[in-house]
């Protein structure tokens, strides 16, 4: 069982290297992702036969432990239930059908391999969120997914409207990373290494809960926001649609089937800490009903098919969100099912909706839904003719704006933080260096202070760090600026953490050795920019790397995932551990500016690199 | 900080809105919705010039590439597709004294990556860009979203739930009614200028706009029209609704100066939001030299020279091919025996291979050719259409409405709640209906899903294929009363009307005599699953139709005695043994279905018989010729192999390739069957029958010349500039299309509507002038070319298509250009190649293929 469990979770990654190195031509790509698809099919088939013959049990395995250090330890986790076996079957069902379908659809596309490479990481880091043991190895395949999402948004990286796109759906990701992150950092902090989901139900069982109402209700609102981010849920609905721009079977894929789901699928996997409190209850219900009142109205005008779908299939998870909060668990599992099913067909046909209207139908029929005749007999007769009209407007000026949710998240999380930015960016050059010298010299003196003195230096440091990210997010026309206030960023974030933990040197090594490296091939990059007629006159213009250099758009991709501690670098582990030695001494709030600050770090490195890889080689004649 | 207007009035006169506007709309695409596809020259506003010219001025507003890279056109040379007397016909055309013509032929060979760059344009380099260069904001991106939704809501057909525009509410009412009369402000026109701005006139509105964004009178124009071209697909709807309200079925008011209108408060407020009351204009911003100006766009261009005669090289190399076979082949000679069966088809190109081998798979059929509404051009309403549609090239307008009803009162039992079921994905509910269906036949679709995608060819998505189409039903083609409907229309043709479109499609194909016992007429269309661009795929000649009720028209007229008194008395005579049948070939599928049982019944059984054998054999050898240009198809010689496959192709929802279409299409040829009868055309001929010897004063010539050029010069062109800048001039791949409002696609939610043809259709296309060649005396093609319209004139002049006459007694060949008739002569030892029969011709082959003789034909 153990064994094929693996195999569910690396075939897909076999897959991904096969095409990596042998993907020559369609038909060798075609043919691995074929065999692969059916193996990983196979094995899918073959676990969850064994599971049911052992009468469905609850099963984790620990394959072995990455990082162990101190009271810290990562073990590569895995667990089979019922909620990861209605998952898998799912992403067995629609992977298979997604792959059949690309092999023509995609047929002598120019990203034939760039595609089953996108959805092949895609699958793997799927695989590894569903059969996840515990929060770490989750967050781990969270990433893989956002990454890939991300990648496949912008797939007709040409234009300029799908990178946009990627950009605003991966900000929203990222933000609601901070979710994740700190709530991994919690349930080390409170669950002190008992953080395996299958443990979870146990802990809870008790008398009295493993942590106060407090604490476990900031951990409920941090697994709220990873999971509202990821499921386009309220307030981040507004995503969804926009991302519909990639080949439409990834679109099926990612948002009508699987990954819109998998906010739903980190619930679950959660359900005993928010459910404990009837008051989370109560916030993850409104959740869901405002998802469903808002994104049931948007959808109601939306004149393009794919957007209609995107906005039912937002409604739908919301009203998953709101059995959740009842408790059905079974009947979430059938309607994640039936949703995700119906969605991806309905986005895999939705070409079909022209001729379907107009030659089956016969007939148009756009009669305004917003029925007069039934609402004006139940209104008195004065207002009859004036209230409702307004009222349609209002509805409807609502509906058009999606319900404001962009402008307000815009407004709210967006534009203070640039705001802020650009105040620093103002600041003096010299101001900058300063504050570097700053931080070395707060080493230097913390040799001749007291131990307990020094966890103070953490303040100044964590508060250049924040600064430091703010920077970089509203740089505009500098890259080597973003990257370096990146990497000053990450440096700071390490330092703050070692003031207040000055006796272990080891974590902060495993940290740097992924950022580093990263950081220093980016900056080579950034530094050799082939010279691309970048005039005076348009300084904005994408640089498309990716299709003049290509090798070097990898590369830079590749220290991009370091200097964002994507996990492919030990920056991953390291980024853990930092949270959870932040943490370690009361100082709370030191997490939660890291997380910050490394949020935002991975959106103004997210931007760099896709003005730099991204768009049309700029082919101009000048006259 | 205002704007003093009167210090740059001097020299220009002032601005006239409705004159500028008129202007600018001259740039933009016309392509109406989506469900009437109808090919036109992409470059329609600058045909009036001539073609080199014109794609040089399109560039430099546009932003668009003119010719394929020199590369591409070097490749062609070594494989052999650009003679050596090309280049040298082309330099010589070039006619340039000042260079050299051996450093001309030089230049050609030069590695050269950047002469085929778009240059600086309007649309990507304009004063507009100001925007995001200087003041660093993105306007463009930021106006998309507001802009399209409100268009794409208000124009919606059908998609959205709610309906926007009431009952003769024009855009810029709806806008303030929006704005002004809601709880909630419509962003952005909550700020104070734009609200002010609604309560104005549109044409109030834009001056104010212009003044505060531009603030120079002379820039005006460009700015309007650049903030068009920042998105045609939506600036181009807005203008064809605007022209023709009709092309909508759910009608709306809207004209190009709202929208303007909108969009300008929308940018001034945008920019007051973020930069307050005083944001800076253009007229202060200043601007470099180098920024493209509307007023010098017809001068200031630049024609590639070494690629136009790359160009010019590529394509004469390509018409040699045919006219090399025209004059090497042997003299046609007229047939000896009268045929037993004639069919008539569709002038399409997909149907010049069908024609091939249905001729080869029985001697005794001859086949002719016409635009396929076969000269009859009426409005049709189907039994279930809730409207009707026009059935004629898109440049009639017909003044005759057909219906059709079914022939008994049978009533159509629709087993409701499968028929609820099966459309369960794509129909409104109510929200808690949504969730319950969700929850319990959401599963369901996984079945459906895995079924259509591994058993393609087995039909669980009901889109009722062309051939199932039910033809238990009868046209009401006689016209009972001279009322006319409400729309001014007429029902139905009186017998004299009836013989005069029989008489006088009979005579343009030169059919006047020797009828035989079995007349066929072949109408075309094409089925597709999961395709919005299916009206692309149907008979151009019916505006994007399926030719059926046409091809029944015809025959039904052709049969009725009434009208064959009338033909016999214009010296037609029908034999009453002579019976007209329709059809009407799927070219996708390649099947055929035979149409109106109760006609068919009537006809003797034995010619009837052998046509249908002869045609299925020739369905399946055209499938297999078919397969040769689908990658993924089997390539055998096994027939009825390519045909399942090209069946499984036209039912899979997951193939962006149901057929190539007119992919490659290059020739057309009027004149006799007898001349091209011995060619492998391989599908790229357009092929139109006519009789030189019946046609004294060029009448006939001048009435087949009014349908061909537009039609199959429009067909010739979307496809060459679609595939020359697919980003600008095609609509991309197909692949991220979203459908929007059933009016266009688009790329995503918020993309631009996009014109022009998928990459898909146009990827194998070798993107050459159309070549007309002409069966007649130049002084014949002379009268007959004062008679034509200018304007068709013009796409001959300009060379928009090229023109090649056949003298049918000396056959001597000729060319057209402006300036006179060139003779064309080639050298004797250049032969067409031959081949010995089809298959051999097309064996182991996945490129065009040059014109060969066929020599079993011969």
């Amino acid at each position: 069982m153990n064994t094929l469990l693996l195999a569910c979770l690396f075939l897909p990654l076999l897959g991904f290297l096969g095409i990596t190195i042998f993907g020559h031509n369609e038909k060798i790509i075609a043919q691995l992702s074929f065999f692969t698809t059916h193996a990983m099919g196979l094995s899918i088939f073959l676990l969850l036969t064994f599971w049911a013959s052992h009468g469905f049990p609850s099963h984790e395995f620990q394959w072995f432990i990455i990082y162990e250090r101190g009271s810290y330890q990562f073990p590569l986790l895995f667990f089979l239930d019922k909620i990861s076996a209605t998952y898998l079957f799912a992403v067995w069902i629609i992977f298979s059908v997604i792959v059949r379908y690309c092999r023509n659809y995609l047929h002598r596309e120019a990203g034939y391999k760039r595609f089953f490479l996108t959805i092949f990481a895609f699958a793997f880091g799927l695989n590894m969120v569903v059969l996840s043991g515990s929060i770490d190895v989750l967050f781990a395949g969270w990433e893989i997914v956002g990454i890939s999402s991300f990648l496949l948004i912008a797939f007709y990286r040409e234009r300029i409207q799908p990178v946009r796109n990627a950009l605003r759906a991966y900000s929203v990701y990222r933000f609601c990373d901070i979710g994740l992150l700190l709530g991994s950092w919690m349930s080390h902090l409170l669950f002190h290494g008992s953080d395996h989901f299958s443990n979870l139900t146990v802990l809870f069982e008790h008398a009295a809960p493993p942590a106060d109402f407090s604490a476990l209700l900031l951990m409920s609102v941090l697994i709220f926001i990873a999971a509202t981010g990821k499921s386009a849920q309220f307030p981040f609905c507004f995503w969804l649609p926009r991302a519909m721009e990639g080949p439409t079977p990834s679109s099926a894929i990612f948002y009508g089937a699987l990954s819109v789901h998998l906010g739903v699928f980190l619930l679950l996997r959660t359900a005993p800490i928010w459910s404990y409190h009837s008051f989370t209850r109560v916030i993850l219900f409104s959740i869901g009903l405002l998802t469903v009142i808002i994104a049931s109205i948007s959808e109601k005008t939306q004149s393009n098919i794919k957007g209609q779908v995107a906005y039912a299939s937002i409604t739908q998870v919301g009203f998953m969100f709101i059995e959740l909060s009842f408790g059905l668990e079974n009947l979430v599992l059938i309607h994640f099912l039936g949703n995700a099913s119906l969605r991806c067909y309905q986005l895999l046909v939705s070409p079909s909706i022209v001729s379907h209207m107009l030659r089956i139908e016969g007939a148009i029929d756009t009669r305004p839904i917003i029925d007069n005749a039934r609402l004006n007999a139940r209104l008195p007769s004065s207002i009859r003719d004036t209230l409702p009209d307004v009222l349609q407007n209002t509805l409807y000026v609502f509906a058009l704006q999606e319900g404001f949710l962009e402008l307000l998240s815009r407004r709210v999380l967006w534009s203070p933080l640039k705001y802020i930015g650009r105040k620093i960016n103002k600041l003096d050059q010299k101001i900058k260096y300063l504050t570097l010298l700053g931080v070395c010299l707060l080493f230097i003196t913390s040799r001749f202070t007291e131990a307990t003195q020094i966890s103070y230096f953490a303040i100044p440091t964590a508060m250049a760090m924040i600064a430091a990210s703010l920077s970089a997010f509203s740089e505009k026309h500098s890259f080597i600026a973003i990257w370096n206030a990146v990497a000053v960023s990450c440096f700071f974030a390490a330092s703050s953490v070692w003031f207040i933990h000055p006796s272990d040197w080891s974590y902060l090594l495993l940290f740097l050795a992924g950022i580093i490296p990263s950081w220093l091939i980016g900056f080579w990059i950034l530094h050799h920019l082939p010279t691309i007629t970048t005039s005076t006159e348009t300084p904005f213009a994408y640089l498309a790397m990716a299709e003049t250099h290509p090798h070097r758009a990898i590369v830079l991709f590749i220290s991009f995932l370091g200097l964002i501690c994507f996990p492919i670098t030990p920056a991953f582990i390291g980024e853990d551990i930092l949270l959870y030695h932040a943490s370690s001494h009361h100082n709370a709030w030191l997490s939660a500016f890291i997380a910050i600050s490394f949020v935002i770090n991975g959106i103004a490195v997210a931007r760099l690199y896709l003005r730099i890889c991204m768009g049309r080689p700029a082919e101009v004649m000048k006259l | 900080m205002t704007v003093n207007p009167g210090k740059d009035k001097q020299e220009s006169p002032p601005f006239d809105l409705n004159h500028a506007i008129e202007h600018c709309a001259h740039w933009l695409p016309i392509q109406g919705p989506i469900k009437d596809f109808v090919h036109h020259n992409t470059l329609h506003s600058v045909q009036h010039h001539p073609f080199h010219q014109g794609v040089a001025i399109a560039a430099r507003i546009y932003g668009a590439r003119s010719y394929l890279t020199a590369k591409d056109y070097q490749t062609l040379y070594q494989d052999g597709r650009i003679t050596e007397a090309a280049i040298d016909w082309a330099i010589k055309q070039s006619a340039n004294p000042t260079v050299e013509a051996t450093k001309l032929r030089a230049s050609l060979f030069v590695t050269d990556n950047c002469e085929h760059y778009p240059p600086t344009s309007l649309a990507q380099h304009g004063i507009r860009n100001h925007w995001l260069s200087t003041l660093e904001i993105d306007l463009n991106s930021l106006m998309r979203p507001i802009m399209f939704r409100l268009l794409g809501n208000f124009l919606d057909q059908g998609i959205s739930r709610w309906t926007l525009a009431k009952d003769n509410e024009s855009f810029w009412s709806c806008i303030w009614r929006l704005s002004q009369n809601s709880f909630i402000p419509l962003y952005p026109f909550d700020d104070d200028f734009a609200k002010q701005g609604l309560h104005q006139t549109p044409d109030e509105a834009i001056m104010l706009c212009l003044q505060r964004l531009v603030g120079k009178e002379e820039l005006y124009e460009q700015y309007l029209l650049e903030l068009l071209l920042t998105h045609p697909g939506w600036s181009g709807m807005v203008r064809l609704i605007e022209l023709t309200p009709l092309a909508l079925l759910e009608p709306r008011i809207i004209s190009l100066k709202e929208a303007l209108a909108v969009e300008l408060l929308a940018e001034v407020a945008l920019l007051r939001k973020k930069f307050g009351q005083d944001f800076i204009n253009i007229a202060q911003l200043g601007h470099t030299k180098e920024l493209p100006l509307l007023k010098d766009y017809e001068t200031k261009i630049h024609i590639p020279l070494n690629l136009k005669i790359w160009h010019e090289a590529m394509e004469f190399s390509l018409h040699s091919e045919l006219l090399l076979a025209l004059a090497t082949q042997n003299t046609p000679t007229p047939r000896i025996h009268p045929p037993s069966i004639q069919a008539l088809f569709c002038i399409d190109d997909r149907e010049c291979s069908l024609r091939r081998y249905l001729e080869n798979s029985h001697p005794d059929i001859e086949t002719f050719g016409a635009a396929g509404f076969f000269g009859i051009d009426f409005l049709f309403q189907g039994f279930d259409d809730a409207y009707p549609v026009a059935q004629c090239p898109a440049i009639l307008k017909p003044k005759h409405l057909i219906k059709e009803s079914p022939i008994a009162i049978e009533t159509v039992k629709k087993n409701k709640l499968t028929a609820g079921l099966s459309d369960l994905h794509i129909k409104p509910h109510s929200l808690f209906r949504g969730w319950l269906y969700t929850q319990i036949v959401g599963i369901g679709y996984a079945a459906r899903m895995l079924w259509d995608v591994f058993r393609p060819n087995s039909q669980l998505l009901k889109i009722k294929k062309l051939s199932e189409v039910q033809a238990h039903t009868q046209l009401h083609l006689l016209r009972e009363h001279d009322e006319p409907t409400e729309d001014g229309k007429l029902l139905g043709f009186t017998f004299t009307e009836m013989a005069d479109k029989i008489e006088k499609q009979l005579r343009t194909i030169g059919l006047t005599t020797h009828f035989a016992p079995l007349i066929v007429i072949v109408a075309h269309g094409s089925s597709s699953t999961n395709n919005p661009h299916f009206a692309a795929y149907d008979c151009g000649a019916c505006a994007g139709k399926p030719g059926a009720p046409n091809a029944r028209a015809f025959a039904w007229m052709a049969n009725h005695p009434s009208v064959r008194d009338i033909l016999a008395a214009r010296k037609i005579v029908i034999p009453a043994t002579t019976f007209f049948i329709a059809a009407l070939h799927n070219t996708s599928r390649d099947e055929i279905t035979y149409l109106d049982q109760p006609l068919i019944d009537a006809v003797p059984k034995e010619p009837l018989h052998t046509f249908q054998q002869a045609m299925q054999n020739a369905l399946h050898k055209n499938a297999a010729e078919r397969c040769r240009w689908f990658e993924l198809a089997p390539q055998t010689n096994d027939h009825g192999a390519a045909h399942e496959h090209v069946m499984a192709r036209a039912a899979s929802i997951f193939e962006p390739r149901p057929e190539l279409n007119h992919s490659n299409n290059l020739y057309c040829i009027v004149g006799q069957r007898a001349l091209t009868r011995q060619l492998f055309l391989d599908r790229r001929a357009f092929l139109h029958s006519y009789d030189p010897s019946t046609d004294s004063d060029g009448q006939v010539l001048a009435n087949i010349l009014g349908a061909v050029i537009p039609v199959c010069g429009g067909i010739n062109l979307e496809y060459l500039f679609s595939r020359i800048d697919n980003a600008i001039y095609g609509a991309g791949t197909k692949l991220p299309h979203n459908v929007i409002g059933l009016l266009g696609v688009a790329n995503g939610v918020e993309g631009d509507l996009r014109t022009g043809l998928p990459s898909q259709m146009i990827e194998v296309h070798e993107p050459a002038r159309l070549l007309i060649v002409i069966e007649q005396t130049t002084a014949l093609l002379d009268k007959a070319l004062a008679i034509i319209d200018p304007a068709l004139k013009e796409w001959l002049d300009n060379a928009w298509v090229r023109l090649a006459t056949y003298d049918p007694c000396t056959h001597k060949l000729a060319f057209y250009h402006a300036s006179g008739w060139e003779a064309l002569n080639f050298p004797e030892h250049l032969h067409a190649p031959v081949g010995e029969h089809s298959q051999a011709i097309i064996a182991g082959r996945n490129t065009t293929i040059p014109v060969h003789i066929i020599r079993s034909h011969a």
